[in-house]
């Protein structure tokens, strides 16, 4: 008999780090061993309540124990926000397709994120600074709408202090804890001085971003084919059986969540 | 893998089923006032295999309305009891089985199979019959559906005068067949001569249908829907629309679906039931956030899916023409209306 696609792993919440006013990190251990690759993802269940897709913001490498970064939006991730240590959840995957970052390796590379974004982002992050010095050029610039709802905020900001990255940072609107730039994400993209034509572009963030970000991407001159979206769609099996998050001729939980810009282009609404 | 059609008498017929209820739990069609419904058979009781289509969609029996997938944190979710034997699938549902297939079955290692979809598959015995009449809204052969199954069933009845013209159409109906051999004679030529007048019959009042509702043919179909994307037909359309979700429950196409989780003091368990993209949550996300928050564009994207996306990965329309959504339909919706309009539209 095929193996079970909707059997849960049974795992124990170790830590619930609270990150924002919105946003908590559940540290979760699998009895089972389970893994993924950068911008694969796991749908994550409360005993009884639901379950949700939910992309790992840890290190891929890490393989016993996993975080996810949830924000707080709705009935399911209220509970997992009310989560203490101790307690009991389930955990199915990986998931779908992740970043491919053997492909990555020589090239340019600008990564721009916004808000929840940096929840897969910070694990994408981590795979690229496992390969340090492998990339001609790594890029980061990232935004969000005030420092306090800054994800990982102390964390990022440290990545300054690398040598292999060029990191900007920005908010919609300041505060007296912040010192650097004010505007828009997008704002802070001509400081990138890369070879469009064959850099490669990873968009993740809120909607409006991911679609303003992309276009003028395009502005820029960087190709469909290496401007790398993460597609949040409805998704309820994960597995490309239920309907619930296709885009045109492919379902985002099995063809996707990432997605190169060339390969949806043509569907309509993609933004929607 | 056809061998020469039996013939099977209509006394036989009873006690053919109650050799196959050793084996199987035998579902049989009946009328009730203007419906037909499945029902489980009772030996003695009357059968009759001609009628065209039941009120429920043969994927039913694969994918139940609603049923537990996963339970606690276990590899294996059993289904109960016996096989099953489906009498009288029709044409029109043997077509809505391949696309359930080419969704559930994990198309030979393309794709993750579904566990119970499999199992399931497997083991239920099919047992088709030719339409020996149609319903006012049956228009299978706008489809490339002709109202007898000519693929995908174990065994086929086609129903004559006085009794059945028998044939199979897999090994699994072979090895049926040949447990019940005492019931059967070989067909004469007069009953292959009867069945075929028979079929001609069907399919000319299928056809007259058609002509009727002026229903456009399946080869005009290619890129109605790319090319009428921002046409006025879906506002149009969808005015009357109630959001019942009736039209894609009752499809025999339709195949998506909702994982929910249950939960008592000693375990939990998680269900799959058929959802709808008709309804307004479907394609919410997180936040309230909505990429189809009207109406027509859910209608539309009904219409995406049918003739747009499973013809382009499955090389199929994933309609069969069997007409529940007209007849299920409160507000009137009609397909065959709307597929007249689309491809009016763009010629
Ligand atoms: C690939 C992927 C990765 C994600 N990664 C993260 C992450 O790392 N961190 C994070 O905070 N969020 C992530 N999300 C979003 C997260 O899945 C939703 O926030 C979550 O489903 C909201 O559930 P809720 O019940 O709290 O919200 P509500 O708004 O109350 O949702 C109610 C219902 O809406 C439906 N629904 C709404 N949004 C979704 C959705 N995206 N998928 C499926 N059903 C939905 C469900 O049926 C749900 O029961 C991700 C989404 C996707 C598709
Ligand atoms: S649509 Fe065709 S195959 Fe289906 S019930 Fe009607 S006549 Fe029979
Ligand atoms: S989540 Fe079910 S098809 Fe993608």
């Amino acid at each position: 008999m095929c193996k079970n696609p909707y059997r849960l792993i049974k795992a124990q919440v170790l830590d619930v780090i609270t990150e924002t006013p919105s946003i908590k990190t559940i540290r979760f251990k699998p009895e089972e061993p389970m893994s993924f690759s950068t911008g694969q993802f796991f749908e994550i269940t409360v005993p009884g309540v639901g379950g949700a897709p939910f992309t790992p913001s840890s290190r891929p490498s890490q393989k016993d124990v996993f975080e996810v970064s949830v924000m707080r939006v709705g009935k399911l991730t209220r509970v997992i926000h009310e989560l203490k240590p101790g307690d009991i959840i389930g955990a199915r995957g990986p998931l779908g397709n992740g970043y491919p970052i053997d492909y990555f390796r020589g090239k340019e590379i600008l990564v721009l994120g916004g808000g929840c974004g940096f929840a897969p982002l910070r694990s994408l992050m981590y795979s690229l600074f496992e390969l340090s010095g492998q990339f001609k050029q790594l890029y980061f610039r990232g935004g969000c709408k005030n420092p306090g709802e800054f994800l990982y905020r102390r964390e990022i900001e440290g990545w300054y202090e690398r040598k292999d990255l060029n990191i900007q940072l920005t908010v919609d609107k300041g505060d007296d804890t912040w010192k650097g730039n004010v505007g828009l994400v997008l704002n802070i993209l001509d400081s990138v001085h890369i070879d469009y034509k064959t850099a490669i572009a990873i968009v993740c963030g809120p909607p409006v971003m991911m679609k303003f970000g992309t276009k003028k991407l395009l502005e820029m001159g960087f190709s469909d084919e290496h401007i790398y979206l993460s597609m949040e769609k409805n998704m309820s099996c994960g597995i490309g059986k239920c309907g619930h998050c296709r885009i045109g001729t492919y379902y985002a939980c099995k063809d996707g969540p990432v997605f190169t810009y060339s390969k949806i282009k043509s569907f309509p609404e993609i933004w929607d | 893998m056809n061998i020469s059609p039996y013939y099977l008498s209509n006394t036989d017929l009873n006690r053919f089923l109650e050799d196959l209820s050793a084996c199987f739990q035998v579902y049989i069609p009946i009328q009730k006032e203007n419906q037909r419904f499945y029902k489980e058979f009772v030996p003695g009781e009357p059968v009759s295999l001609g009628m065209p289509r039941t009120f429920e969609p043969l994927k039913a029996f694969l994918t139940r309305a609603r049923e537990t997938v996963a339970k606690d944190f276990n590899e294996k979710t059993p289904r109960q009891g016996k096989p099953i034997a489906i009498l009288g699938a029709k044409a029109c549902d043997l077509k809505g089985l391949k696309i359930q297939d080419h969704v559930f079955s994990g198309r030979d290692g393309a794709d993750i199979p579904d566990p119970l979809y499999v199992d399931f598959r497997r083991d239920t015995l099919i047992i088709a019959s030719d339409c020996a009449s149609c319903l006012e809204t049956c228009f299978c052969m706008s489809l490339g559906v002709s109202p007898h199954p000519q693929e995908n069933f174990d065994i086929n009845f086609s129903t004559l005068q006085d009794g059945y013209l028998v044939e199979t159409g897999s090994d699994k109906g072979k090895s049926v067949i040949e447990k019940s051999l005492k019931l059967l004679s070989p067909a004469s030529l007069d009953h292959l001569r009867e069945r075929d007048n028979l079929r001609a019959k069907t399919a000319a009042s299928v056809m007259d249908n058609i002509k009727k509702n002026s229903v456009p043919d399946q080869e005009h179909f290619k890129g109605i829907i790319e090319k009428n994307y921002g046409s006025e037909i879906w506002q149009q359309e969808a005015r009357s629309c109630v959001e019942c979700g009736c039209c894609t429950i009752i499809c025999p196409t339709c195949h998506c679906f909702l994982l929910y989780d249950q939960k008592d003091e000693k375990s939990m368990a998680r269900l799959r039931v058929w959802d709808s993209c008709m309804l307004k949550d479907y394609a919410r996300v997180a936040g309230g956030g909505n990429p189809r928050a009207k109406l027509w564009m859910r209608l539309r994207n009904r219409f995406e899916k049918k003739f747009d996306f499973f013809p382009k990965v499955a090389g199929i329309y994933a309609c069969t023409g069997c007409g529940r959504c007209i007849s299920g339909c409160p507000a009137k919706i009609d397909i065959r209306r709307v597929l007249h309009k689309l491809v009016e539209a763009h010629v």
